[in-house]
Parts: C-alpha cells; sequence; structure tokens
C-alpha cells in the first residue's frame, strides 16, 4: 500500500480564500461569522451566518463559464485550481487519464434550485432557465473541476449531509493508497445559504442567534456557513521524487453509522469511527495531540462528541488538545470536513494548535482542553478530524505530520 | 375545540400516546418526548393558530429527554440553568396549552 500525502490546500472560506489569510485569521481566532447580507432576509429569523464575502464569479470565469455553475461549483473549481498550484503538479496526459476527483456535497445548486421554485411557484413563471439541471445537479461540482482541470480518472460525488467531505477525502485516501489512482483531487462544497435552506434549518431551532461557541457552557446552536476546501493528494514516494512540499501525511479514515437516532450524536457511533481510523492508521491513543473537533455547537453535539473521544481515547482525552473551527468557519455543511481537515492539515505543518474561538465559559459537560481562544505552539506528530452527520453517518481521518 | 383539547390531541399524535393519558401536568420529557418530537408539536400548534412560539436553539433540547446520551439523563432538577439560558417556555402539558392560550390572546388583541 503506497503511504499518501497532502501537498495541495486551496480554500475559499468565509476567512478568506488563500491558503494564509484561511491559516491567519484561524489562528487569531477571527470570526468569519457576520450579518446575513448574500440574500433577502426579510423572511427569515436568522440574521447571521458565516459567507463568503470575497468572491466575484467574474475574476475567475468567462460570463459562458459562469452561467455553467453554480455558487457551489464555482467554489469547488476555485478552490481546486488553487490546490493544484500550490502542489506545483505538473498534469502529464499519464497523470490526468487516471487522476480521480472525488467531491463531498450535503446538497447540490441550491442557489439555483430556489431561483427556480421562486421563479415558477411565486412569480407564475412559465419555464426554467435551460441551464437549470446542469448547475443544480450534485455532481456539478465534481464534474466542473474535471472539466477545468483535464482530470479524467474516477470521478463522482459523496453526499452524507455533515460528514461528505470527510468521506469524499477518506474515499481518495484509498485510491490513492490502493494505487487505483495516481493522484486525487479532492475535497467539499458547499453553498446552500438561500432562504429555503435557512426556513428548513430554523424549524429544526438549532440556530444560533448570536454566535458559535462550540463547548463553551454558554454556546446557543450552530450558524450555518459556506465555502470549499479541495486538495491535492499523491503518493509519499511521487511528492518526495518531484521535491513538493507535503502538509502532512494521511495515515488513517474509519467510518461508522449509528443506526439510530436521524439528528442526535451517537456518543458510541461517532468513537467507533475515531477508533477505525486509529487502527486503519495503525495509531495509538497516547501519540495523538489534537482533534480537530466536529463541534458544532449545539448542546447535544458538542456533549455527545466530549463522551466519544472519552470512549475513544480513554486515559490519553486527558492529554488531548481538541478545538472546533466551527466559532471561525460557521458549519458550511458537506464542505465541513473538507475546511476542517484544511485547518487540521495546517495546524500540522506549521505546529500550532488552532483555538476555539468565541469560547467564553467551561461546561461540566464539555470537560476535554479546547484550547480557548489563544492558538498554542505545540509538538504535533498526528492529529485527527472527525465529522458526524445527520442520518448518523460518522467520518474521520487521522495525519501525521510529514 | 379548546385550545388544551388541540393541544392534547396534536401532543398525542406526535407521541402516539392515548389522548386521555395526557393529563395537563403530564411533562413532556417523562411522555418520551425527544428533541425532534418537540420540534414538531410546536411546529403544528404553529400552524394551526398562525403565531409563532418562541423555542430557541436549546429549549428543544432542555425540554425533551433526548438530553439522555449514552444512558445518562441530564440533570433537569427545578432552578438549575445548565446553558445559561432563559427560563424555558414550557415542560408540561398544561404549559403549553396555556402559552398557546396567551399567544392566541395576544395575537387577538392585536
Amino acid at each position: 500500500m503506497n503511504r499518501v500525502v497532502i501537498t495541495g490546500i486551496g480554500v475559499v472560506t468565509p476567512i478568506g480564500n488563500t491558503r494564509d489569510a484561511f491559516w491567519s485569521a484561524l489562528v487569531e481566532a477571527r470570526s468569519g461569522i457576520g450579518p446575513i447580507t448574500i440574500i433577502p432576509t426579510e423572511r427569515l429569523n436568522t440574521r447571521i451566518a458565516a459567507q463568503v464575502l470575497d468572491f466575484k464569479p467574474g475574476d475567475h470565469f468567462d460570463p459562458k463559464r459562469e452561467g455553467l455553475l453554480d455558487r457551489f461549483a464555482q467554489f469547488a473549481v476555485v478552490a481546486a485550481r488553487s490546490a493544484l498550484r500550490d502542489s506545483g503538479l505538473e498534469l502529464t496526459e499519464e497523470i490526468a487519464l487516471d487522476a480521480a476527483t472525488i467531491i463531498g456535497n450535503s446538497t447540490g445548486g441550491m442557489n439555483t434550485l430556489d431561483d427556480s421554485f421562486l421563479r415558477l411557484y411565486s412569480q407564475n413563471g412559465t419555464r426554467a432557465h435551460p441551464l437549470s439541471i446542469p448547475r443544480l445537479m450534485s455532481n456539478a461540482a465534481c464534474s466542473a473541476i474535471s472539466m477545468d482541470l483535464g482530470l479524467k480518472g474516477p470521478t463522482y460525488t459523496i453526499a452524507s449531509a455533515c460528514s461528505s467531505g470527510t468521506h469524499a477525502i477518506g474515499q481518495a485516501f484509498q485510491m490513492v493508497r490502493t494505487g487505483q489512482a495516481p493522484i486525487a483531487l479532492t475535497g467539499g462544497t458547499e453553498a446552500c445559504l438561500t432562504v429555503g435552506t435557512f426556513k428548513g434549518w430554523e424549524a429544526l431551532r438549532v440556530l444560533s442567534s448570536d454566535t458559535c461557541r462550540p463547548f463553551s457552557r454558554t454556546r446557543s446552536g450552530l450558524v450555518l456557513g459556506e465555502g470549499a476546501s479541495m486538495f491535492v493528494l499523491e503518493t509519499r514516494e511521487h511528492a518526495i521524487a518531484r521535491g513538493a512540499p507535503i502538509y502532512a501525511e494521511l495515515l488513517g479514515f474509519g467510518m461508522s453509522a449509528d443506526a439510530g437516532d436521524i439528528t442526535a450524536i451517537d456518543p458510541s457511533g461517532a468513537a467507533r469511527a475515531m477508533r477505525a481510523a486509529l487502527k486503519d492508521g495503525k495509531v495509538n491513543p497516547d501519540d495523538v495531540d489534537y482533534v480537530n473537533a466536529h463541534g458544532t455547537g449545539t448542546v447535544l453535539n458538542d456533549k455527545g462528541e466530549t463522551i466519544a473521544l472519552r470512549h475513544a481515547f480513554g486515559d490519553a482525552a486527558d492529554h488531548l488538545a481538541v478545538s472546533s473551527s466551527k466559532g471561525v468557519l460557521g458549519h458550511s455543511l458537506g464542505a465541513a470536513g473538507a475546511v476542517e481537515l484544511a485547518a487540521t492539515a495546517l495546524a500540522l505543518h506549521h505546529q500550532i494548535i488552532p483555538p476555539t474561538a468565541n469560547f467564553e465559559e467551561a461546561d461540566p459537560d464539555c470537560d476535554l482542553d479546547y484550547v480557548p481562544n489563544t492558538a498554542r505552539n505545540a509538538p504535533i506528530k498526528n492529529a485527527m478530524s472527525s465529522s458526524f452527520a445527520f442520518g448518523g453517518l460518522n467520518a474521520v481521518l487521522v495525519l501525521g505530520r510529514a | 375545540m379548546a385550545i388544551i383539547d388541540d393541544v392534547r390531541s396534536i401532543i398525542a399524535k406526535s407521541l402516539n400516546i392515548p389522548v386521555d393519558q395526557l393529563t395537563p401536568d403530564k411533562r413532556l420529557d417523562e411522555l418520551g418526548a425527544e428533541s425532534l418530537d418537540v420540534i414538531e408539536i410546536v411546529f403544528a400548534l404553529e400552524e394551526k393558530y398562525d403565531i409563532a412560539i418562541p423555542l430557541q436553539a436549546n429549549d428543544a433540547t432542555r425540554v425533551s429527554a433526548s438530553g439522555k446520551i449514552d444512558g445518562k439523563t441530564e440533570d433537569k432538577s427545578e432552578g438549575q440553568d445548565k446553558s445559561g439560558n432563559s427560563e424555558l417556555p414550557f415542560s408540561t402539558v398544561g404549559d403549553v396549552a396555556e402559552m398557546v392560550e396567551k399567544l392566541v390572546a395576544a395575537k387577538a388583541s392585536k
């Protein structure tokens, strides 16, 4: 089996569209959460979200191409181009023919869907835009990346709600590991901040009215976000041979299903995925220094995730640094696992643990070290990134220092 | 139909419990309501009476028994407010009816 490394990282996020801007905002706990400005808010009770504000499609696409792509596919292509550029990889015909493109997104072109329905049902429109279907299909992002970069190997979308990004990266990791693909372009994307999406989440009553405070006693719910993060994966041998930068090595991937509640986290299911990832990577719990948690900022998730970490790590949990990036990034659903993997890989690369932003006070139910508000210089040998999805689907990646 | 009867029948349907067992003093958590059940009950009442019930992000979890994780039940002792939020809008069947009555009256007086 091949050893697999991350050699390129690209991001489009509420805190910046370059790797450096993204990382400095994370380390400084500068939140991308703010007042909703990208859609009309008259009918919303929600006032805040983590929006990608610094993004003009015209800067990246000619008008004809732009018209083909929903916002979630635009994010995906821009992040994928950045990741490929970052890796310095030259896409030869030989590599491109077998290169995998595995992308996670929980929905599809929600902006396109929302606009079409508004026109048809509310404004008595009689016809939909002819590009509605290619724009909104769930595989639009992976197909757009494949076409934009000329990647011609296994290409598909994985949809598992909030675990989509992590499942996709895990799948791409396996393909490069087993030699099915020489390289993979993988990650997650989501752009579903539409009126319809907000109304649906409002009805679930899990949205915070002020901000996202993971693991804090005063946490008040999650904040929706959007964005994308993409990665170039290749074998360690290939990366070293071409003198490529290596951010981190992917060591293990673990998955599980709770087969229980549709929305609530099941600590035993989450812990099973964590243990599976450690076992797959042959990493002892004692050798993990940092966990980038799912940490949504809801009462139930953060308490359940804490229990899961204690189950999976045993006594080693007391020596773990655990942080959630959602106080800064919000919850970008299918993209969350990918943007958080970028945070985890960069933590290993810089040997700095990004903090849990907006942390106010300790909760007796959340009794781990959450690295509140201030980043920490600390040796990180191995790290974990976790995602837990509605529908009870859990996905966990374990990474090692390059 | 009195509001209390509507409330009882909506809760009965959501929790699949015979309506005659839903006396006003029954607590939703003791009836086995999970957070999604609470959210569905609130939604049904909002739709029926065209009112907005103030139930914030954490309240549904606190009203319900689904604060139960790994077999451990959340401490729901009176007066203790672990998440630092305001008073819960309701905890019993009677509380729900009383809240709906107030909201309906407030709407009528507008």
